[in-house]
């Protein structure tokens, strides 16, 4: 590989994340979305509305949506979820279909608003990110649980996924100025 | 944060704040009593009396206690605790949930299956 690389994954798409640099990259984001993702599970959720988090590990996913494109962020978050499923114990239960739903999702309403140019930096990815998360995340407990009464919770909890999003994908963005890794 | 970004988080903000009424329609205006929803049915309680209910919930026993009219769940059999977290309430239309246990404790009326509309 030669140094001077353009960062989007569209423009050398004979380097997925299955080649040895990027490959090595996603590990690592992977590896850093993974740890996030443990740790946020033992923290107990924000006061007032337990049910919510930070969402940490939504940093690694958009890092390598900046750095790599959306294959390498679908490897991260997808294959977060599943270690993070794994570690907890929860593989298989409904808390883990239900971070499923809200990661699959999100990652999709990111990926979405990447490809649009530079209309949307990563803040509005992780913003709108970040709300598709908890959105998603409460259809699927509706459905886990049988009943849409859970619902009432949603409006105020997207309003607050929204700057805790933009907080995130700030992160992200700062961290990808600072660092030089592809 | 480009002009895009700001459009697109003013827009989700305002689409959250349009749904909520939505949502927050749905609550019954009496209060009172609270509805609780488990994997073994659905049972009524009444708010003006303390007292404490046990719930067998799908992966352990969830205790839900009644204190001066609001209702809060005590302990739960669940590797989260979030429904512990989330504390009493007691206004028509809150909701405390025990997503692992599927158990959803609803302070208020019956209308809490299904988008069935009601006119009031």
């Amino acid at each position: 590989m030669t140094g001077s690389m353009p960062v989007s994954a569209e423009a050398r798409p004979v380097a997925g994340p299955f080649t040895s640099r990027p490959m090595a990259l996603t590990a690592g984001l992977l590896a850093v979305a993974s740890v996030l993702g443990l740790v946020e599970a033992a923290l107990p959720g924000l006061p007032v509305v337990p049910w919510l988090k930070l969402g940490l590990a939504n940093i690694a996913v958009v890092v390598a949506l900046v750095v790599s494109g959306g294959r390498t962020a679908c490897v991260v978050s997808i294959g977060r979820v599943l270690i993070v499923g794994l570690a907890a114990g929860t593989l298989g239960s409904p808390a883990f279909a239900i971070s499923a739903a809200g990661a699959t999702v999100s990652l999709a309403v990111m990926w979405a608003l990447s490809r649009a140019g530079r209309v949307f930096s990563p803040i509005g990815w992780s913003a709108a990110g970040s709300a598709a998360h908890v959105a998603a995340q409460f259809c699927a407990a509706a459905w886990v649980l049988g009943s849409w009464s859970i619902l009432v919770l949603a409006p105020l909890s997207v309003l607050l996924a929204l700057p805790l999003g933009a907080l995130t994908g700030w992160l992200a963005r700062t961290i990808v100025s600072r660092l030089r890794i592809v | 944060m480009t002009r895009g970004d700001r459009i697109l988080i003013a827009a989700l903000i305002c689409a959250s704040l349009l749904v909520w009424p939505l949502a927050a329609a749905r609550a019954d205006s009496q209060g009172g009593q609270a509805y609780i929803t488990g994997p073994g049915g659905r049972s009524v309680i009444s708010l003006s009396r303390d007292a404490e209910y046990r719930i067998d919930g799908a992966m352990g026993e969830v205790v839900v206690r009644v204190v001066d009219g609001s209702v809060r769940v005590h302990e739960s059999g669940c590797p989260d605790q979030t429904c512990v977290r989330t504390g009493a309430v007691s206004s028509a239309g809150s909701v405390i949930a025990c997503v692992p246990n599927r158990v959803v404790i609803r302070v208020g009326g019956e209308a809490d299956d299904g988008f069935d509309a009601r006119v009031r």
